[in-house]
């Protein structure tokens, strides 16, 4: 017993020594003055468009984004500070006008821009020449053609966007129906489809019908035509955009003429948000989006039917349309230095390796291949055999992406497919006024 | 008395069980219960800071709203005092606050800003009434430069009259370098909202999520999954007024609290969430050392627990073995006690029944020498009283014995002396032996040997005869007159092909023993005794020494008796068979291959096969008369080298049937009756010409013995007479410290008509025949415990000496030392021989025959 009490003497006694122990080691008691110092951040602040979230969805395509951009920050010791906008509805601006007004007046350090827009800060020499970084080195020829504004690399992506038609194929099959390859294909399938109650075959918003248009209209030029000589004629003015332009105009026209478009809806509706919900719900059987969709589950990447996603019809069958937007850095930068290094890290080949397989899109460096979503094998087929229409060039003296758009839209509100092709004529005579 | 124990033990657990898990209890519920006030006092203080965090920054953004309008109205001022507004207008350039100032002077729709552009108020919407320190302000927009801003409009006022509007453009990101880079580790959210539009308007740096630009209050509640219709409205309701709101709600699984923040009036709010395991996080720590410290205490508290546990574990468990220890050692004291008084009165018995043996022939001794002394004339009295004598003096001699025997054995100081020997010579001696005490007391002896498949063994003879000995005398001694005794030696199966598995044993239709005896009988010192016993001598040491002597040979013994039915002893032992067993070498030279038995025991002749299979000679065996003549007929008269006929089986009568088998062979060949000991009429088989009687049990080397015997009889009728032993005119040293002894050796010496000479140590010894002349003695005659100097060293001391006859000279151990080992030592001493006392005088007339004539 005594034994015992000693024992439970001296563990007590070992106990409370840790802890008077442990109690010395929380600090000098008398230390009582706390100096705190700042430290100079280095900032680069990045403009980007942002998807509205949903609050169980993760987004994909950010998320592999945002990787490339933990790569650039754990590298350099740099802090990325994200600057969004995203459009209310349709009377608001518009992203791309944000970001003009952004980089013209020089508030942020690297913009992420689609196509028009890098066309025309590209042409009023906004945007810092990229040719010599070394991120450039390893690009695909037709980022480098589709981003080149007098001469220069004014942008570049981190991957290559490519629209495509994305089709509910369980609805196809049940009307027996072939995925279409010509216009006059879609429009038999539009028929079927509006014949056997589908109110409105094809979900459309405001920003993607033109994909329609480029794919017949630039077919023949970008497959077997002598693309430098047709684009010269068109810098030119000896040949005009609204020859190339009316087929697809006449084409959507038709599309809405019949119904197989809800143009008032379309009209109004950004993209996704307006059409994705019926073609999700397999009320609409055909929609068109860009690659990425298809592995984004906040759009299209996870359906309940079989989906496939195809180029859109032309006389050279099913066409995919690529554009290419890009990252570019203002020429007056705040964080000049900063932002240059950091696109060279989110740009390099490690990190679009990081982006590509993270989000399964094609690449636009040479040096990074990922295998695709099986949706996206047709569209992908397609590009592999060199089969697409730009949708963007650079080269044209008329921008073509944000212009084309607009002018839908017009056709959307109601407007005569001569009276858009007018409006082609018109910006043609201003850019050979210039 | 245990049960009870338990059921106290068990008594007082349950209570103790009880106490503890009420203290426990209330522990739990104290911690529980000061854990959560702690919590909820936190939650409370995190709430309290929250709002003060919150309200520092509504208090920062309305103070730069309202300098911003302050420093409005001084430019208005400015403006007013200058000759030409417009052009003052112009004079300024943006800067990162005020990114747009125009004028609209009064009367007129349109003014100008300071880049020199055309400014109307019709893009601005002032309609919402917000004010800041009395100046209208604009609803939020997207301005030229893509950002959102807000205008204020002041009046310029000169001398009273108003001049026109002053419009300045104030961009939210200006207020984002007043605000902190974040606040609750950066797990708190916050953006600023337009709250007539619910646009975001700025997401501060560090406080907004990085993967969520918010558009706008919808689209806070669609990513934030917050649906609740009640939630929603009460927030509407509180934007409408003014008033700030806290709500919790869970965010992406975890719970959170939500804030919208009303700043100047509600024109502006501050939006966001906090997780709420950010703002506890001191609650939570507290909590959590509260639950480790308490923890400890409950760590500590059941280690004690268990250490005074196991500590009284260990006191029981030693205390049990301690009382486990004593009650084996109580046990242990009472078994010795038992047996001490066991042996006590054993040994009190044994001294009583010794006292009795020893007195008895003791008494004969001193009796019949006294009557001896008396009749000194009477040569035939002489004769008997010393005959008389001599009995007693054997009887006193075999009782020291077997008490020495059982000491040495008791003290495990027996060797066994393994040698070769055949079952045939030990049936005989102990047949010699025991046939004349059973014939003395008219018992039957039935002497049995069966399935023995070697006679030839390797082991202690004169041990085994021993063990025979005690155990059929003890069947003689014990059982009564006309009684029947069997001794039996039996084959049993083989373990190793090297050794022979027998069982003796030993039966007898006597008295038999008490199963109480039984359990005693081979314990020392222990004798049956009943009113019949009485009358048997013996030390009772017997049945000891057996069973002892068994032991040591690897062997077992076992006994089972009834009173009044007998006994039967049962020893099983394992001899080895000695290598050169097989002898076809002697009847190969006798010219014997072929044998006819005629028996019609099938069982005996079984056995004869079983015993001659290794000599090599064919037997064929004849049930009965004709078929041994019919066999005798078939081999002819050269075919058969002996014939062993049974004497008790055979039909017809022995003689009959041996002269009909004369008839049938060759006179040559020997036929040998197989006849028990005490079978009839013998007499006449030896009439029968060469013929002869092999006494039962067969045995080949008895056989042989017999062959032999036959041949010599053939050769010398008449047997040379046994040689006169004499010791006339021999001189011999003898050493011997005692005077009696040697006296009489002295005597006896002169009687057989040699002298002696005496010497009183070994020393002596070594002295007197170092002086005498060559071949002055015969022999010496050495006594072993000598003082001065022992018979061994006088022996190596003589052997070593130079004398040429020094070697030579027999040297006699005549000694107490009775034991093998002692006569091992005199023989390595370098003695001759070895006698123990005392001495038998024919013995030692041989022995000297042998070393001292026979040197000669």
């Amino acid at each position: 017993m005594r034994k015992v009490a000693q024992r439970l003497a001296a563990a007590c006694l070992a106990g409370g020594m840790s802890l008077a122990l442990a109690a010395c080691a929380l600090g000098d008691p008398n230390d009582n003055v706390i100096i705190t110092e700042e430290q100079d951040e280095k900032k680069v602040n990045l403009f980007s468009p942002m998807e509205k979230i949903d609050p169980d969805a993760e987004n994909v395509a950010r998320s592999a984004f945002d990787q490339t951009v933990i790569i650039a920050e754990e590298k350099l010791g740099v802090n990325v500070a994200y600057r969004t906008y995203t459009a209310e509805d349709y009377q608001d601006k518009t992203y791309d006008d944000v970001t003009l007004d952004r980089a013209r007046n020089n508030m942020d350090d690297l913009y992420l821009l689609n196509p028009d827009v890098i066309q025309i800060l590209g042409e009023e020499g906004r945007l810092l020449d990229l040719s010599d970084f070394d991120c450039a080195k390893n690009l695909r020829e037709v980022v480098k053609t589709a981003n080149t504004v007098n001469g220069k690399l004014v942008a570049i992506p981190q991957e290559v966007v490519a629209y495509g038609l994305f089709v509910n194929k369980d609805m196809f099959d049940e009307y027996e129906l072939e995925l279409p390859e010509t216009p006059e294909e879609f429009l038999e399938c539009c028929k079927v489809f509006k014949e056997n109650g589908i109110e409105t075959p094809v979900g459309a918003n405001r920003w993607w019908l033109e994909t329609f248009v480029f794919a017949q209209g630039f077919a023949d030029m970008y497959n077997g035509g002598d693309t430098e000589a047709e684009v010269a004629k068109l810098n030119s003015g000896e040949s005009r955009y609204s020859d190339y332009m009316r087929p697809g105009f006449e084409f959507l026209k038709e599309l809405i003429d019949r119904g197989y478009v809800d143009a008032k809806k379309a009209y109004v509706s950004e993209a996704i948000e307006g059409e994705g919900d019926d073609f999700l719900s397999q009320k609409t059987p055909i929609v068109m989006a860009y690659w990425g969709a298809a592995n984004t589950e906040t759009a299209y990447g996870k359906t309940d039917f079989h989906m496939q996603v195809i180029g859109f019809p032309s006389s050279h069958g099913q066409m995919p349309v690529v554009t290419i937007t890009g990252f570019g850095i203002g020429t007056d930068a705040e964080h000049l230095g900063d932002a240059k290094d950091t696109l060279e890290v989110i740009l390099s080949d490690e990190a679009l390796e990081v982006y590509a397989e993270t989000n399964q899109v094609i690449s636009p460096s040479k040096n990074v291949e990922v295998d695709c979503v099986p949706a996206l094998k047709p569209l992908n087929d397609k590009i592999e055999d060199n089969v697409y229409v730009l949708a963007s060039n650079a080269g044209f003296k008329v921008e073509q992406w944000g212009n084309t758009c607009l002018i839908v839209r017009k056709l959307l509100e109601g407007a005569t497919v001569d009276e858009c092709m007018a409006e082609f004529d018109k910006l043609q005579e201003e850019s050979l006024r210039k | 008395m245990r049960e009870k124990q338990k059921r106290n033990r068990k008594d007082r657990g349950i209570p103790l069980l009880v106490s503890i898990i009420t203290v426990f209890g209330l522990l739990a519920v104290v911690v529980f219960s000061v854990a959560g006030k702690i919590s909820s006092e936190m939650s409370a203080s995190a709430i309290q800071n929250l709002s003060e965090s919150l309200n520092l920054l509504q208090c920062t953004i309305e103070a730069i709203l309202e300098n911003e309008a302050d420093f409005q109205k001084m430019i208005a001022q400015r403006i007013a005092a200058s000759e030409d507004p417009k052009q003052y207008i112009c004079v300024y350039d943006r800067n990162e606050r005020m990114v747009k100032i125009s004028l609209i002077l009064e009367g007129q729709a349109e003014g100008v800003s300071n880049d020199g552009s055309k400014f109307t108020e019709e893009e601005l919407d002032f309609s919402a009434g917000r004010m800041v320190d009395g100046l209208p302000v604009s609803q939020s927009y997207l301005n030229y430069m893509g950002t959102w801003a807000y205008t204020m409009k002041c009046p310029v006022m000169k001398d009273g009259r108003e001049l026109g509007t002053l419009y300045i453009e104030y961009v939210y990101d200006s207020l984002d370098q007043s605000l902190p880079t974040g606040f609750y580790n950066n797990k708190a959210m916050l953006y600023i909202m337009d709250a007539q539009s619910e646009r975001m308007v700025l997401k501060p740096e560090g406080m907004g999520e990085r993967s969520a630009g918010h558009l706008n209050l919808e689209d806070f509640y669609h990513a934030n999954d917050i649906q609740e219709q009640e939630i929603r409205d009460k927030v509407e309701a509180c934007l409408q007024d003014g008033k700030n709101i806290l709500f919790y709600h869970d965010i992406r699984g975890k719970q959170s609290l939500i804030y919208m923040w009303s700043v100047n009036g509600g024109s502006i709010y501050l939006i966001g969430y906090v997780p709420v395991e950010a703002i506890q996080q001191e609650g939570r720590t507290v909590n959590q050392n509260i639950l480790i410290v308490v923890s400890v205490m409950l760590i500590a508290f059941f280690l004690c627990c268990l250490l005074y546990y196991l500590n009284q574990r260990q006191q029981n468990k030693i205390r049990k073995e301690r009382e486990a220890e004593r009650e084996q050692h109580n046990k242990q004291l009472a078994e010795a006690l038992q047996a001490a008084q066991l042996a006590s009165n054993s040994k009190t018995m044994f001294l009583s029944n010794m006292s009795h043996d020893i007195r008895t022939p003791m008494n004969a001794v001193l009796g019949f020498t006294a009557l001896l002394g008396m009749e000194a004339e009477n040569p035939v009295k002489v004769r008997e009283y010393t005959k008389k004598i001599m009995a007693s003096g054997q009887h006193l001699l075999s009782l020291i014995n077997d008490v020495l025997d059982v000491s040495k054995i008791e003290s495990g100081k027996v060797v066994l002396n393994f040698k070769k020997f055949t079952l045939n010579d030990l049936v005989s001696s102990v047949d010699a032996i025991i046939r004349p005490m059973a014939d003395g007391r008219k018992q039957n002896f039935h002497v049995e040997v069966r399935e023995i498949k070697h006679e030839y063994l390797m082991g202690d003879e004169t041990r085994i005869n021993q063990i025979l000995i005690n155990l059929l005398s003890n069947a003689v001694k014990y059982t009564q007159e006309g009684g029947n005794i069997w001794f039996r030696i039996i084959g049993l199966k083989q373990r190793s092909n090297q050794f022979e598995h027998i069982r003796i044993e030993v039966e007898d239709d006597g008295y038999g023993m008490t199963p109480e005896y039984l359990e005693t009988i081979f314990d020392a010192f222990t004798r049956a005794e009943n009113s019949t016993t009485n009358k048997v001598q013996g030390t009772g040491l017997g049945m000891a020494i057996t069973k002892n002597i068994v032991e040591l040979m690897g062997g077992t013994i076992d006994v089972s008796s009834e009173v009044d039915r007998g006994s039967i002893f049962k020893v099983e032992l394992e001899l080895r068979i000695p290598e050169d067993n097989a002898d076809k070498q002697f009847w190969l030279e006798n010219g014997i291959r072929h044998i006819l038995i005629v028996n019609s025991e099938q069982e005996e002749c079984k056995n004869i096969s079983m015993l001659m299979r290794d000599t090599g000679i064919w037997l064929d065996a004849a049930s009965d008369m004709e078929e041994a003549m019919t066999l005798a007929e078939e081999a002819g008269r050269e075919g058969y080298q002996l014939v062993l006929l049974d004497w008790d089986g055979t039909e017809g009568g022995g003689i009959a049937a041996a002269e009909r088998i004369r008839d049938g062979l060759d006179v040559s060949v020997p036929i040998l009756f197989l006849a028990s000991y005490d079978a009839g009429g013998m007499e006449a088989a030896l009439e029968l010409k060469n013929s002869g009687i092999l006494t039962k049990p067969f045995f080949v080397s008895a056989l042989k013995e017999k062959i032999l015997e036959m041949q010599q009889v053939g050769e010398e009728d008449v047997s040379e007479p046994e040689e006169c032993v004499s010791l006339e005119g021999l001189h011999f040293l003898a050493a011997e410290d005692n005077e009696i002894n040697a006296e009489i050796l002295s005597e006896i010496l002169e009687m057989e008509g040699a002298s002696c000479e005496i010497a009183e140590n070994g020393k002596l010894v070594l002295e007197r025949f170092e002086h005498a002349k060559e071949g002055e003695f015969d022999a010496i005659l050495m006594d072993v415990q000598m003082p001065v100097m022992n018979g061994y060293e006088a022996t190596r001391k003589i052997r070593a000496l130079t004398r040429r006859d020094a070697a030579k000279i027999p040297i006699i151990a005549m000694t107490a030392n009775a034991f093998a080992e002692d006569e091992k030592e005199a023989l390595d001493a370098g003695m001759d021989v070895h006698m123990a006392k005392p001495i038998d005088v024919g013995q030692l007339k041989k022995v000297i025959n042998k070393y001292v004539q026979g040197k000669g």
